[in-house]
């Protein structure tokens, strides 16, 4: 990192709409493109203070500022046009979670990189919806939260076929090659498979609060305000880090090799035709699949708990799956890109795919409205669905944001805030909750995020998403 | 002896050719030579067309090595083979015309097999579809169906049937609210359709083309899910009631 004062480094960043900020060529070495990202003016202050902190004499340890991970991905070889910040950004491994860019499958030297992707491959969120409406389950939240809680999930198998329909990628990615993963990953996988896993992940009952955008709420079987909806937010657990272990190895390896720079060693990245390269992609593609099995039992799963508390079967319960978004991953897309349609590799690390209406690659029941995002909130907030929009294509590569987005370390929330608080506030809110490990609850509390009401607002505003629908939780269940 | 193919070569008096007669014999030679061989030019055929000449077998014996005939001693075996040649120039000046009668020819054989012929009993295949009646009578049930009239009859009586099919079934009779599709309208021409087109009309119609192409693709992909479920009845292991929300059996 260039060690520079901080009204030094403030000369490279520019303001260029009302919700985006540029980060010009030359705030880190190498810089093949610019940088661009998206705030409004309480993310602004977040984002700026960090570059501060950052910038103070002596600061040292941790990841590097957001800024200067999606300066430092802007140098990555291959990239195109520019490496872009989505409003929920937050310093990660490499590259920043909510930092997404494209690398030109027609360039020799563009890369694949494991950190562009993330250790949980694949982690995503799933909506259920219900025909329930608040009434309907609040007298039986508890039962029903402890029931969800309980059921051990079970084997693989037990989804709709029209399941799915409403996935990215149909659920499954063609070019997933199971020989490519380690016997290390298998072994760490099997077991968690089904299971919701710790950290950020939860499942949620939800109440639809507000419905922003009627007619796309309709498309998506939402039609009043109160009716109540699952949300599942969950990747490859064991299975997908040890497949992104295994990669950086490899690839460190590829690097040498191949006289490949970056700035940052945790970059770690392999040219896309190397051996390395096409063994992580079709490792990556496997833990993928992984994930929307995962998803998928949990769905089942819920559908169990739903079924046997209303003595109704999930058909009756209307629980269908309204989409189910990737928000880690790496995928092969056309774009356009300034008038030239090209063959991108997209990497979304902490950013959801928005595709526009009628794009080829969205279910046929969303043609009309766009694709669903969906951006799971933090323990106790508040969710969205968003739809994607022409916007989107035009400035993120059919990106936008997946969540809050972290404000605060864990190790630092850990010292500052203490889990039976977390837990109290919660149950002052009227939301049930069910903690497999309660002392990490406060790594996750909405005080160590960024709000992810200012982090959608944002994204409406810049257009590269459409507000639709906002979810509330009545129940929580986590890891 | 040679009659038909004398007359495949269009020799006039194929009928009645006697070629043990000397003056006969004579004369096809000389058609053969002037009408298909065309050995000699004009000119140089003087000695075969002296038929009447005590020296033409000279001539003839000259003309059979001129042409290379591979047969000597016996005329008539001779003859034989010039007939032969003449068949075989023939055939090759209109070998085009010939290859492609015979593969449609044996493209008609083989179909022929493979469709058994049936004398048909369904009067509908005996009908005129551009008589006059017919036509009025296409309009007729669309009116009554309020189907719009389209300039080709055949394009108003598709949609006739579709129609019919669709709605007319007898499920749908027994139970009409099945299969009347319910649901909100979607404000299709009120939204952004993601293209714009300088003409409000063509726009619209794209709108529509949009909508026609979702309905078919919805259809396609209800199909592949029913295919799905049909095949997880039989492969899906432990098998699975959801409807109890029980695993097991």
């Amino acid at each position: 990192m260039v060690v520079r004062q901080y009204q030094e480094e403030i000369k490279y960043l520019e303001k260029i709409t009302q919700t985006c900020w540029k980060i010009k060529k030359g705030f880190q070495p190498n810089m093949k493109v610019e940088g661009v990202f998206y705030v409004n003016n309480s993310l602004e202050r977040l984002m700026f203070d960090e570059l501060k902190n950052a910038c103070r004499p002596g600061a040292v340890g941790g990841f590097l500022p957001g800024m200067k991970q999606i300066a430092n991905v802007a140098a990555l070889p291959g990239i195109v046009w520019r490496s872009v910040g989505l409003p929920d950004v937050h310093s990660g491994y490499g590259f920043a979670i909510g930092n997404m860019a494209a690398f030109d499958m027609n360039d020799q030297k563009s890369i694949v990189s494991p950190g562009g992707v993330g250790f949980d491959i694949n982690c995503g969120v799933r909506l259920l919806r219900t025909n329930l409406f608040e009434e309907d389950v609040l007298p039986v939240k508890e039962q029903l939260a402890q029931s969800m809680f309980d059921h051990i999930p079970v084997g693989v198998g037990y989804i709709w076929a029209e399941d799915k329909e409403h996935c990215e990628e149909y659920g499954r990615m063609l070019n997933a090659d199971s020989s490519k993963v380690s016997m290390r990953a298998k072994k760490r996988g099997l077991p968690q498979l089904g299971t919701l896993g710790a950290g950020n992940h939860y499942a949620e009952i939800q109440v639809v609060d507000e419905i922003y955008d009627k007619w796309a709420a309709c498309k998506m079987g939402i039609e009043e305000k109160g009716q109540i909806c699952v949300m599942i937010h969950s990747g490859s657990r064991g299975f997908g880090h040890q497949v992104a272990t295994d990669a950086l190895v490899q690839m460190e390896k590829a690097m040498k090799r191949d006289n490949i720079e970056t700035n940052d060693r945790q970059l770690a990245c392999a040219h896309i035709k190397s051996q390395e390269g096409q063994d992580y992609l079709k490792s990556m593609a496997a833990a993928a699949n992984f994930a929307w099995v995962n998803r998928s039992s949990m769905t089942f799963l819920s559908r169990q708990a739903f079924a046997k508390q209303f003595q109704q079967s999930p058909d009756d319960l209307d629980m269908h799956v309204i989409y189910d978004v990737s928000h880690n991953i790496a995928k092969i897309e056309e774009h356009m890109v300034e008038g030239k349609q090209k063959t991108l590799l997209v990497h979304r690390k902490g950013s959801t795919r928005a595709f526009p209406p009628h794009h080829p690659l969205i279910p046929v029941d969303y043609q009309l409205t766009g694709q669903p995002v969906l951006i799971g909130g933090t323990m106790g907030t508040c969710s969205y669905v968003l739809t994607g929009t022409e916007q989107a294509m035009k400035e993120t590569f059919g990106s936008t944001c997946h969540g809050a987005g972290r404000a605060l370390s864990r190790a630092k929330s850990r010292r500052n805030l203490d889990y039976t608080d977390v837990l109290e506030k919660l149950e002052r809110q009227g939301i049930s909750i069910r903690v497999a490990s309660p002392k990490l609850v406060m790594e996750e509390a909405p005080e160590s995020y960024k709000n992810v009401t200012d982090v959608v607002n944002t994204c409406h505003a810049a257009g590269i998403s459409r507000k639709c629908i906002k979810l509330r939780p009545i129940a929580v269940i986590k890891g | 002896m040679f009659k038909r193919r004398l007359q495949a070569l269009g020799y006039l008096e194929w009928k009645k050719v006697n070629i043990n007669d000397p003056q006969h014999f004579r004369k096809v030679v000389l058609w053969l030579e002037d009408q298909k061989i065309r050995q000699y030019d004009i000119q140089d055929r003087k000695d075969l067309r002296n038929i009447k000449s005590e020296y033409w077998p000279k001539a003839f014996a000259k003309y059979c090595k001129d042409v290379q005939c591979p047969v000597f001693d016996n005329d008539v075996d001779q003859l034989e083979w010039l007939i032969g040649c003449a068949i075989w120039l023939e055939a090759d000046n209109d070998i085009k015309q010939y290859s492609q009668n015979i593969k449609e020819m044996k493209l008609k054989m083989k179909q022929e097999a493979s469709v058994p012929r049936l004398k048909s009993k369904n009067p509908l295949d005996n009908l005129d579809f551009e008589n006059n009646k017919f036509q009025e009578g296409v309009y007729c049930v669309a009116k009554l169906l309020r189907i719009p009239r389209h300039s080709n009859h055949l394009v108003t009586l598709k949609a006739c049937s579709k129609l019919v099919q669709r709605r007319f079934n007898s499920e749908c009779l027994r139970n009409p609210n099945s299969k009347i599709v319910r649901g909100k309208p979607f404000p299709i021409m009120n939204c952004d359709p993601g293209f714009q087109l300088k003409k409000t009309a063509v726009e619209n119609a794209a709108k529509i083309l949009a909508l026609l192409y979702i309905q078919d693709i919805r259809n396609l992909q209800t199909k592949i899910n029913e295919v799905i479920v049909r095949v997880q009845n039989i492969t899906a292991n432990p098998k699975t009631d959801t409807k109890l929300g029980k695993v097991g059996k």
